[in-house]
């Protein structure tokens, strides 16, 4: 049993998902589901699919350069059977996903980091223009301390309800 | 008035009608568009049966075969099946000669065949290596990949003459 990766998307096929298409120059295609294996078909480039691992390797979002990378590598020799040296493969596996998962996530984290000056400008901005969304306008202008930020100058009309005094 | 509103509704009903007719007919066009599109875009590959043109990968002197009849299986021949063939197209100085009648096995079909741990294959054609009435193949030579499913059904020779076992 050997876990194949997806063509398209790079996922691991395990076994008995996906198809195989063989193409007359004996390169095979292995896809996870049937979403690659279309993409596949109507030529799409995975290096220009955001989804796929390719696109995120080639652009950077992804981790790329890694030395648990190296445990994955593909051999095609074939080991014997040696009943210590399945157990500590199997632990070394677990072990290895949790590291290369931990990197994975530092790397997406400082990615998207330098944000925190713009999320708060986005917010005051936001307090400021949006905040007839939460709070009604008449109460705001009745209510002082309800008000968001300390300088604000609310012009109180009167002419309004006396208007409305009159229908 | 009775006469009046039956013809008002008459007219209303036929200018209902028209409008609905209408809309109909456009509606009538797209569906058909998405469904030649989706046809198109995915083509059904179906069993190898009668009339069906097969490519000869090997060099027994036949270029294109067409399928006479699947032997084993009641919707058509698929991967790894022995075909009665008749030569459509051959190589001037070969083997068999063009009109004659044939066994090949199918090594490369179009259509998807599933594997013992649940995959399943495909190949980019329909081909046949041309074998005589016990299987040996005719030719000397395989050209392209061959599935492993040979092995199963005994045509231990074709593989044995193939560049690459898919």
């Amino acid at each position: 049993m050997r876990l194949e990766k997806c063509w398209f998307c790079s996922s691991t096929i395990y076994p008995g998902h996906g198809i195989q298409f063989v193409r007359n120059d004996a390169k095979i295609f292995r896809f996870c589901r049937s979403k690659c294996h279309k993409n596949f078909k109507m030529k799409r480039n995975p290096r220009k699919v955001k989804w796929t691992k390719a696109y995120r390797r080639l652009h950077g979002k992804d981790m790329t350069q890694d030395a648990t990378f190296e445990f994955e590598r593909k051999r095609n020799r074939p080991e014997r059977y040696d009943r210590n040296l399945t157990e500590n493969t199997l632990k070394a596996i677990k072990v290895i996903d949790k590291v290369r998962s931990r990197r994975e996530e530092t790397h997406i984290k400082n990615r998207m980091k330098g944000k925190k000056s713009k999320i708060t400008k986005e917010a005051l901005k936001e307090l400021d223009q949006q905040i007839h969304m939460i709070k009604a306008p008449g109460a705001m202008v009745k209510d002082a301390s309800a008000t968001t930020s300390a300088k604000v100058t609310v012009k109180v009309q009167h002419d309004t309800d006396e208007n409305r005094m009159e229908e | 008035m009775a006469i009046n509103s039956a013809s008002n509704l008459f007219h209303a009903g036929r200018s209902l009608l028209r409008g609905l007719n209408g809309s109909y007919l456009g509606m009538l066009i797209s569906p058909q568009e998405t469904t030649c599109n989706s046809l198109l875009a995915q083509q059904i590959r179906t069993f190898i049966q009668m009339r069906t043109n097969l490519k000869v990968v090997d060099n027994s002197g036949a270029k294109r075969v067409m399928c006479i009849q699947a032997l084993k299986g009641k919707k058509g021949a698929r991967l790894g099946d022995t075909i009665v063939a008749s030569v459509k197209e051959a190589q001037p100085g070969g083997k068999v000669k063009k009109g004659q009648v044939v066994y090949g096995v199918v090594v490369r079909a179009a259509m998807q065949k599933g594997r013992s741990d649940g995959s399943e294959v495909k190949f980019d054609d329909n081909a046949v290596v041309l074998v005589n009435k016990q299987g040996e193949p005719i030719g000397t030579r395989v050209f392209g990949p061959v599935p492993h499913e040979l092995r199963k059904k005994k045509h231990v020779k074709i593989l044995s003459l193939a560049q690459h076992i898919a």
